[in-house]
This record gives C-alpha cells, sequence and structure tokens, in this order.
C-alpha cells in the first residue's frame, strides 16, 4: 500500500510546481461555473418557472453540479493514452505495481485537490452572489450521497480507462474519441442542466444509461428528491454499469497488450 | 549445492518471433485520403526466429544494425511484447505473464526514454521505486550513497530532473533502474548520446555490476566500444536472424581472415615489388598497409623486413567495427 501512497504525494507534489499554471487552472474552473451560473440566472427571470424549475433551484443545482464534477470529473487517467502512444506504458509493465491502481491513486490524489479547491472558490461565489441553498441533515441521505458519488467516481474511471484504450489500436488519435465523449457525457451527466427537464421518455430511457449516474443522480440523493426505490434502482443500475465498464477495460487492456509494440522506445 | 540457476540457463529464447503489422502512408493528401478509406497494411518482421541461451553472469553483447530486431529481443525478453512465435523465458519465468517474481528480479534500461518524474527531482522516483520493489530503508540508503557516488550524481538528487543534463539525467535513470538490485539487466543503447568520459563510467559501472552481483547482462550498443570492452561473446542479428553467436574474438577469426600489416620505409624502391607480399590495401609513401592471411603473417613480416628498407612494422587485426560493417553487409 505504501507505493500507491507514495504514488498520492507525488501527484500532489507535481501540481505545484508551476504556480502560474495551477492559478489559470483554478481561473478556469471559476470562469466555467460563472458562465454556467449567470447563463441560467438569464434564462429563468425571477419568479418564473421554466420546465418545472425556478430561478433558485435551477441556480442550487448548478452550484451542486460544480461541487460533484470536482470530484467525480476530476482525472488524471486521460494520460493513460499518452502513456500507450508514446511507449511510456513500458515504464509500468516493467515493474510490481498494478497499473489501474496507480492511476486510480493519481485520480483520486487530483479530485481530492480539486474538490478542496473547489468548495473554497463556490463559498466565495456563495458569498458574493448569495444563492439559495440545500443544505441536506438527513445523516441518511448524506451518506446514500457519499455511495452515488463513489459509484459515479468508479464509473468515472473505468469510462476514461476505456476510451484511452484506443490508443492501442490507433495511438495517433485517441483524442477526437475522447473530446467528442467529453461534450455527450457533460450534457448527458446532467452536468449543463438538470435531466428532468427532458422530456418524460428521453429522461426515463436515459436512467438506463451510465451517464446520470455521474452528476445527476448523486446530486439528486443529496437534495433530496428522490425515494428509497429510486434510490436503489440508480445505485443498481449505476453498480451494473461499473461491472460492465469494468470487464470491458480489462478485457481491452489484455487485448491491447497484445498488440502493444512500446514504439519509441 | 544444487541451485536450480546454475544448472538452468538464466535466458532461454526459442525459435522467437515478432512480426508488426504497419500501414503505409503515400506522401500527399491524395494518399492520405486513400489511407483515410483503405490502409495498406505490411508486415514487419521484427525478429524472425531467433534462438539463443545466456548462463547466469555472463555479459553479453547484443549487436545489429538499426532495426535488426535487438530492442524487439529485449522487449519481448523483459515482458513488454507478446511473441508472435516462439518462445522465450528468464530465470524460468515467461516474461510476457509479468509476474511480480519477475518482475523484481529484472530491469530495462532504455538509453532513449526515462522513468523518472520529469517534474521533481530524481529522489521522489528513487524513493517510488522503494516502495513499488519493497526495499528496506537500510538497503535503499546503502545502494542509492553507493551508486551515486559511484556515477557521481550526489549533489543532483534534490534537482528538478528537466534541469539536468542529459549526462546526469541517464546517470540518474541508471540509478532508478537497478536500485532493487537486478539479477537480469537488459540494456539498451544505454550510452547513447553521452560522452567519452560518462561512457567509461557507465561502461565500469557495468562491469562492476556484473561481477559483484554475478547479475546476467544483455546489452546493445552501436558503440562497438562498448561491446569490446565489457563482452566475451557476442550475438549479432541482422534483418530478425541470427547471423552470430560466440566469443568476440571467433568474430576476428571467422570474418577476418586476414591481418594487417602497416608499414614506414625510410627510402625509396620500387613499389612493385609490395604485391609478392600480400594484398595492397593503401599505399602513400613512406606509409604501406597491406593485409595477408592470418597463417602467413609471420612469413610476409619476416620477408618485409628482409628485403626492404623497413623504419617501422606492426601487425594489426582488422579494426572490428570493420569486420562487424562487413558481417552487415554480406561482403
Amino acid at each position: 500500500m505504501k507505493k500507491y501512497l507514495q504514488v498520492f504525494k507525488i501527484t500532489f507534489k507535481e501540481y505545484f510546481v508551476y504556480r502560474l499554471n495551477f492559478l489559470l487552472w483554478r481561473v478556469r474552473n471559476v470562469a466555467q461555473l460563472l458562465v454556467l451560473y449567470f447563463l441560467w440566472q438569464a434564462a429563468i427571470p425571477e419568479g418564473q418557472t421554466v420546465f418545472g424549475y425556478d430561478q433558485t433551484k435551477m441556480l442550487t443545482y448548478i452550484l451542486g453540479v460544480s461541487i460533484i464534477r470536482s470530484f467525480v470529473l476530476a482525472s488524471r487517467s486521460v494520460e493513460v493514452a499518452s502513456d500507450i502512444a508514446t511507449g511510456d506504458l513500458s515504464n509500468f509493465l516493467l515493474k510490481p505495481l498494478g497499473y489501474f491502481r496507480y492511476w486510480f491513486t493519481r485520480d483520486i490524489a487530483d479530485k481530492i485537490l480539486n474538490f478542496s479547491l473547489a468548495v473554497i472558490e463556490i463559498t466565495l461565489v456563495i458569498f458574493i452572489l448569495h444563492p439559495p441553498l440545500v443544505f441536506q441533515k438527513s445523516l441518511h441521505l448524506l451518506f446514500l450521497t457519499l455511495l452515488a458519488v463513489g459509484v459515479g467516481t468508479i464509473l468515472y474511471f473505468y469510462f476514461s480507462l476505456l476510451l484511452a484504450m484506443i490508443a492501442f489500436w490507433s495511438p495517433e488519435n485517441s483524442w477526437s474519441p475522447r473530446f467528442l465523449f467529453l461534450i455527450v457525457l457533460e450534457f448527458f451527466a446532467g452536468g449543463l442542466f438538470p435531466l428532468d427537464i427532458l422530456p418524460g421518455l428521453v429522461f426515463r430511457s436515459l436512467s438506463f444509461l451510465p451517464f446520470p449516474y455521474l452528476l445527476f443522480f448523486p446530486l439528486n440523493v443529496y437534495l433530496g428528491k428522490l425515494t428509497s426505490g429510486e434510490i436503489l434502482f440508480g445505485l443498481s443500475v449505476g453498480l451494473v454499469w461499473v461491472f460492465l465498464f469494468y470487464r470491458a477495460v480489462k478485457f481491452t487492456f489484455q487485448l491491447g497488450l497484445k498488440n502493444y509494440t512500446a514504439w519509441g522506445r | 549445492m544444487c541451485d536450480i540457476l546454475s544448472v538452468m540457463a538464466v535466458v532461454r529464447v526459442r525459435g522467437l518471433k515478432r512480426y508488426y503489422q504497419v500501414y503505409e502512408k503515400e506522401p500527399g493528401v491524395g494518399g492520405l485520403v486513400r489511407s483515410f478509406f483503405k490502409r495498406k497494411y505490411k508486415e514487419v518482421r521484427a525478429v524472425d526466429g531467433v534462438s539463443f541461451e545466456i548462463e547466469q553472469g555472463e555479459l553479453v553483447g547484443f549487436i545489429g544494425p538499426n532495426g535488426a530486431g535487438k530492442t524487439t529481443v529485449l522487449k519481448c525478453l523483459s515482458g513488454l511484447l507478446f511473441p508472435t512465435a516462439g518462445s522465450a523465458s528468464v530465470l524460468g519465468f515467461t516474461p510476457f505473464k509479468r509476474e511480480q517474481a519477475f518482475q523484481r528480479q529484472i530491469a530495462l534500461v532504455m538509453g532513449q526514454k526515462n522513468q523518472l518524474f520529469w517534474d521533481l527531482p530524481p529522489m521522489e522516483t528513487f524513493v517510488l521505486n522503494k516502495e513499488i520493489y519493497d526495499i528496506p530503508q537500510k538497503k535503499f540508503k546503502e545502494t542509492l550513497n553507493e551508486l551515486s557516488r559511484l556515477l557521481e550524481v550526489e549533489d543532483v538528487l534534490n534537482i528538478q530532473v528537466r534541469k539536468l543534463s542529459l549526462g546526469q539525467r541517464m546517470k540518474c535513470e541508471l540509478i532508478a533502474t537497478v536500485l532493487h538490485s537486478p539479477v537480469v539487466l537488459f540494456l539498451d543503447e544505454p550510452t547513447i548520446g553521452l560522452d567519452v568520459v560518462m561512457q567509461k563510467k557507465i561502461r565500469d559501472f557495468l562491469k562492476d555490476y556484473n561481477r559483484r552481483h554475478r547479475a546476467t547482462i544483455l546489452l546493445t550498443s552501436h558503440y562497438m566500444g562498448d561491446v569490446k570492452e565489457l563482452c566475451k561473446r557476442v550475438i549479432i542479428i541482422n534483418k530478425g536472424k541470427l547471423l552470430f553467436d560466440g566469443q568476440l574474438n571467433e568474430v576476428v577469426e571467422k570474418y577476418a581472415p586476414e591481418k594487417i600489416l602497416s608499414v614506414v620505409f625510410s627510402q625509396e624502391f620500387d613499389l612493385r615489388k609490395l604485391d609478392k607480399i600480400g594484398k595492397v590495401k593503401e599505399l602513400d609513401f613512406p606509409k604501406a598497409t597491406i593485409s595477408v592471411p592470418r597463417g602467413a603473417t609471420s612469413v610476409a613480416a619476416a620477408e618485409l623486413l628482409q628485403h626492404f628498407p623497413v623504419a617501422d612494422l606492426n601487425i594489426e587485426e582488422i579494426p572490428i567495427e570493420e569486420i562487424i560493417r562487413q558481417v552487415f553487409t554480406g561482403k
């Protein structure tokens, strides 16, 4: 376990090497939040309801999603693709070290850092803009929220790895599918708007796909909008997807390694 | 005492093959579009049926021109590549299975790439490797002190890797790779891009490492100096096939049936007479080089000394570089 602790430390240290880079990264995060915030503030005039959401509810959602996003979607495992394409993967294959665990550790380090800073930034935003907030007091729901965030986190991790595996077969264009995927993901995970403003049939179909379990579902558990049955259903569907992606990643990795040529090394 | 390693070859390669599929891109926009819709694949036989064995403690030079398949063999032996056919075993393990017990005992050094974290000091990578290989703190300290003293990098261990010179970085790479005291070392161009002083340091280090740990070392290099100084035995491959496997001096005997007499004359004479001694390769009075059959060397030398105005005479082997070049080009 100590090896992963050192991986964790190294990941942290790397962030603090370049101060400007670090600062710009944070500015980008705040900017992203503010854009969404003001967009929805303008889209829903005060006192009116759009898609069943009034302004305060929508703004609460946007702030909540930023917090969840800062944990679930923060990730370093994007670099797996370049590891494969450049042959740096070889470094890991030579050592008694779990490659997926290595990247999961780096992801967690990234998530903790990103989340902590996002909390500070969002607190500042709240302090300045005074949006309405929902504090969940039920320990039971808070626990289920953590569980849902955990499922989303692992789901996204395997997602991200699976995308990176493309590099085994197409080392020169692993970025385009990822880019396309990220846009789709933002949309269907509920990163831009709450998914329940979509037509009923579309929304119900979506709930069988993995996307909502990244952002929309954990946030709704927190907001107390779901019944126990709905929470159970959501966690189950999420876990099934985790399992499917896990198998797919394992399988693809083994297949990819047979095809791997350790180029450039 | 029946040590399993002493009765079994440490490295065993049998009919190893590794083929690659590569697709060809034609030049120009037209070619780009065509290759987008229909790709022409070509099979590259990087390694095409190679067999050899290496015993414990041997230091073997693996030579061949660029693209001969050397690196591919090393990658197969260290578990990075899945062989297309044939088998490889190292310390009794099948490398591609990448078992931890196997990984703890081997190392692959690549002169071209690095494992050090670019933005952090080398020390961070060393500590990570310490944890990865479960090296006890005391042993880690000892090994690190010794290696960094030997390679003279004690004062750069805490400087960001990107700020190190190429030589310093390569030496730190080497330290990171052997911290866990591997008993089998694969080295691919370990001295590439280094100056002669640094090359010598690395060679001395390898020689010493081989002796003290009874480590088995297989090394590729384009610098014949590396091979000449380190390896008694060489394996030569070209186009994926094995050309020669044996003692370095046998290469000389096998591929260079001649020796070189280089002479300096003290006064002029009828230079055509030299043809009787042997094949005149270079003539630039007063110097001449003549190649003669290996067995006839002493007779030819005596003849020269007796009948010609000789100021200086040297009997030399054809330089190893020259012989290897002949082997590669098949001349």
